[in-house]
């Protein structure tokens, strides 16, 4: 059959003009559709714009899980105290705080504290949400981590005093909490405060359009003075890509932690953009599990430990951008140590193998002294570090198998320790009482704690589980020697190979000054932080 | 057209069993899997009761469908127990708009495309739109939409790069969208054009002394458009698809990235309310389909 149409340049061109006309046409036809439902006015670019990589489960310190609610809420709802790079604690709303006894805690709010709603700010609120926390009616998710606190006790309008039913120093991680007007801290004011919360933060509740923004603007009344930044617009983006592309464009001033180092580089070319770094609180390890086959001699796990060569993987995966790590604690914590790091170090580990009775069947290569599995989860960045362990263990004549799992079928694998080692990271390590989490015999993962403790490779250790039990009960100057013990301890037994702690991003854009990141991702700065001269309205 | 409304609720039906009782069908206890490891007794107790988890199985699922029709459905987590519809209804426009713009990119895309390609077999027109059109199945979308971003938006400065606060947000995330679906719909255009320009009323009407133009679209494009109506129908799923990865990439506040949401913080019945959403969208479009299959072919209309 031939074609219809008569041979001929001109009739070319018709088809090519059809088409193109459609296209346009088809175009304007998205336009319209678009236009008549989509339809709003782009915000005026005042203030700065934030990217979130998922919305923040609660602005109600109460209820808020995840770090996005959490850093959000310290801006609008922040607590007596926080905590610095070193994890020490600093006051926020209080002026001072001390201990009376080693059950009594005495906070001195600041002199003239006010709530977003002009409210003032007393001891008897710091009571009522401290109350209303621990009411279970509340149904707060933080409930359990009060169980050592007895009662809040009124003293004056500025003085509160927290009363312990037994010593206990780590209860201070939990006096960070955001306080909230009296009567919003019950259980009839949940609703209230999750529809529009009222704190007394640097920056005021503005509007919740839908889960993907979110505006906050200055308070006067905040008592260092109103932040000098004019708007804060907090944006939900996704995807990765995206995020970038955004910065990229100019249309997002600040990202936090929420960028892989792999991306960093480009972001680093732009001029409009700053890459701002500090060493970071979390912890990404190597779990072991103790309970049985090789792993459960001591030995085995050190010379693991010299197979090891971190610094090669953080230059090159991370992009420099983390610090090989000693133990769990990271080396600006009040409570760190220097350790004997566990030095890359093959000939003794090689001795160390020998010893425990692995020997080499066939000299270096060939069959291997002894065989591993590893799990990781399916993510990119831990699959290929779970790959370049696998090369440095095979030099060493360890053999480990690499199997990548859907997250949810490992961590049920990791929990239930159906494991030989996993790579897993602690997104945030700031109370030393975590050691007792991750390694005291109580925490080993099981049906009496819904398999929810961290000692998920079982270390059972009665000199170590003495050592924190004590140090949680003393008094906080004296817990830094115990802690100390407690680490040189653990790095004796090495539970875990500690592989380095994350460096804590931010990019920046030049409209956005002053911003100083924190080792813990914190969002707090931007109270300090100002509009670059050049780009004020 | 009873027959087939009965089919398609039939599916409805299916689609709500299903969604409504997978969690019974997987292994282990859904409650633990939600709430994570730090989750107290009360919470456990709270969460079970609000998705039903404590009655069985057909008690849930008339309680469920209850509160779906009378819009009473609310979140599953506690504390916050919003309604689900209103947040359905804020993200469906968003998502339809999508779907439609990037049918109508689809279409004025690949209609011509596949008409001339067809018109013209084996010429240089042929072998060019047919080469684009395998280079447009190929391209995966969270490829392309990152790619369109980087020419429009970044380069060419004209469109914002994501979001929906005005209709200019739309372009790349519909384009994204209605190119994949166009390669491929311009691929059946042609297929089934050359199998029109083969029958005999197209030689008669070509003997009646008909103007080329009149007898590729007045005799051999309408008679191609049939099953092409099918395959538009059930691309309409993919398209839904597709519009999760879209929403994604652009920040599109549609069902897809209220799925994504809901699938994050484990808020089971809006993930439940979502697929059923879904899928209704997708029965009524295929029953739709076959409806424009009588306005389009007058055998099938006198037919029934």
């Amino acid at each position: 059959m031939k074609p219809p149409a008569a041979p001929g340049v001109l009739r070319r061109l018709r088809w090519l003009w059809t088409i193109g006309v459609s296209s346009i046409l088809g175009l304007l036809g998205v336009s319209g559709v678009l236009g008549l439902t989509g339809c709003k006015a782009e915000p005026p670019a005042d203030g700065i714009t934030v990217l979130l990589e998922a919305p923040p489960d609660s602005l109600d310190d109460r209820f808020a899980l995840t770090a996005n609610g959490q850093r959000l809420a310290a801006l609008i709802t922040p607590g007596l105290l926080a905590f610095d790079d070193t994890s020490q604690p600093v006051p926020v709303l209080a002026e001072s705080f001390r201990d009376v006894s080693p059950t009594v805690m005495e906070f001195t709010l600041r002199p003239g504290l006010t709530f977003h709603d002009g409210t003032a700010l007393t001891a008897e609120d710091v009571k009522a949400t401290y109350d209303g926390m621990r009411d279970a009616r509340v149904r707060s998710p933080r409930v359990e981590r009060y169980a050592a606190l007895e009662r809040v006790e009124v003293v004056d309008a500025r003085t509160v005093r927290f009363h312990l039913k037994h010593p206990y120093a780590p209860l201070v991680a939990e006096l960070s909490a955001g306080i909230l007007p009296a009567e919003r801290a019950g259980p009839e004011g949940v609703t209230a405060q999750g529809e529009h919360p009222v704190g007394a933060g640097p920056f005021r509740f503005e509007s919740q359009p839908d889960e993907e923004h979110l505006t906050l603007v200055p308070f006067p009344g905040w008592y260092a003075g109103a932040p000098a930044l004019p708007r804060l617009r907090f944006r939900v983006v996704r995807d990765e890509t995206t995020r970038v592309l955004e910065l990229l464009k100019g249309r997002a001033d600040l990202a936090v932690n929420v960028l892989s180092p792999a991306v960093l580089p480009v972001l680093r070319r732009e001029p409009h953009l700053r890459v701002l770094s500090r060493p970071g609180t979390g912890f990404t390890y190597v779990g072991l599990n103790l309970r049985e086959g090789p792993l459960a001699d001591a030995r085995v796990r050190k010379a693991l430990c010299h197979l090891v060569d971190v610094k090669p993987v953080v230059e090159h995966k991370l992009h420099g951008l983390a610090r090989p790590a000693g133990g769990m604690l990271p080396r600006a914590h009040w409570a760190w140590i220097p350790l004997p790091e566990c030095q890359y170090a093959p000939d003794e580990a090689a001795r160390l193998l020998d010893a425990a009775g692995y020997p080499d069947p066939d000299g270096p290569g060939g069959e291997p002294r002894l065989t591993l599995s590893l799990k990781t989860s399916t993510d990119r960045l831990r699959r290929s570090v779970g790959l370049v362990l696998k090369e440095q263990f095979s030099r060493g004549g360890v053999r480990v198998e690499v199997r990548s799992l859907e997250f949810g079928t490992f961590f049920e694998d990791v929990r239930r320790g159906r494991f030989e080692m996993f790579t897993l990271k602690f997104a945030s390590v700031m109370e030393p009482d975590l050691l007792r989490g991750a390694f005291h015999s109580a925490n080993v993962p099981g049906p009496e704690n819904h398999w929810g403790g961290f000692n998920r490779g079982a270390l059972r250790d009665t000199v170590l589980d003495a050592l924190l039990e004590e140090a949680a009960r003393l008094p906080r100057e004296e817990r830094r020697r115990r802690y100390g013990e407690a680490q040189a301890w653990l790095s004796e037994l090495t539970p875990v190979l500690p592989l380095w702690h994350e460096d804590s991003v931010a990019v920046v854009s030049t409209r956005l000054e002053g911003f100083e990141p924190s080792a813990h991702g914190l969002l707090t700065p931007l109270a300090r932080a100002r509009l670059a001269p050049e780009s004020a309205p | 057209m009873k027959r087939r409304l009965a089919s398609s609720a039939v599916a409805l039906v299916g689609a709500l069993l299903l969604v409504s009782l997978f969690l019974r069908l997987v292994p282990g206890d859904p409650v633990d899997v939600m709430l994570g490891e730090q989750a107290t007794e009360v919470d456990r107790a709270a969460l079970r009761r609000a998705v039903g988890l404590d009655l069985p199985w057909y008690e849930e699922l008339g309680v469920f469908t209850r509160q779906l029709v009378t819009g009473e459905l609310r979140t599953s987590l506690p504390p916050f127990q919003r309604k689900v519809l209103p947040a359905i209804g804020a993200a469906l426009p968003y998502t339809l708009a999508l779907t439609v713009a990037s049918m109508l990119v689809a279409l004025a895309l690949a209609l011509p495309l596949g008409v001339a390609a067809a018109a013209r077999r084996g010429t240089v027109v042929d072998a060019a739109a047919m080469s684009a059109s395998v280079a447009g199945v190929a391209l995966p979308r969270f490829w392309l939409g990152p790619m369109l971003i980087i020419v429009f938006s970044l380069k060419l400065d004209w469109l914002p790069v994501s979001g929906a606060e005005s209709w200019r947000h739309g372009v790349l995330p519909s384009l994204t969208l209605g190119l994949a679906l166009a390669a491929f719909l311009a691929r059946m255009t042609r297929a089934s054009m050359l199998e029109s320009l083969r029958e005999d009323y197209v030689t008669v009407a070509r003997a009646k002394g008909l103007s080329p133009r009149a007898v590729l679209w007045k005799h051999a494009f309408r008679n191609a458009l049939l099953p092409l109506l099918t395959v538009l129908g059930l691309e309409f799923g993919t398209l839904l698809g597709g519009a999760i990865v879209t929403e994604k990439v652009f920040s599109w506040p549609g069902m897809g990235t209220l799925l994504l949401t809901a699938i994050e913080k484990r808020d089971y019945n809006t993930v439940r309310a979502t697929v059923l959403v879904f899928t209704f969208c997708y029965v009524v479009v295929n029953t739709l389909t076959d409806a424009a299959y009588a306005l389009a072919d007058p055998r099938v209309r006198r037919r029934s």
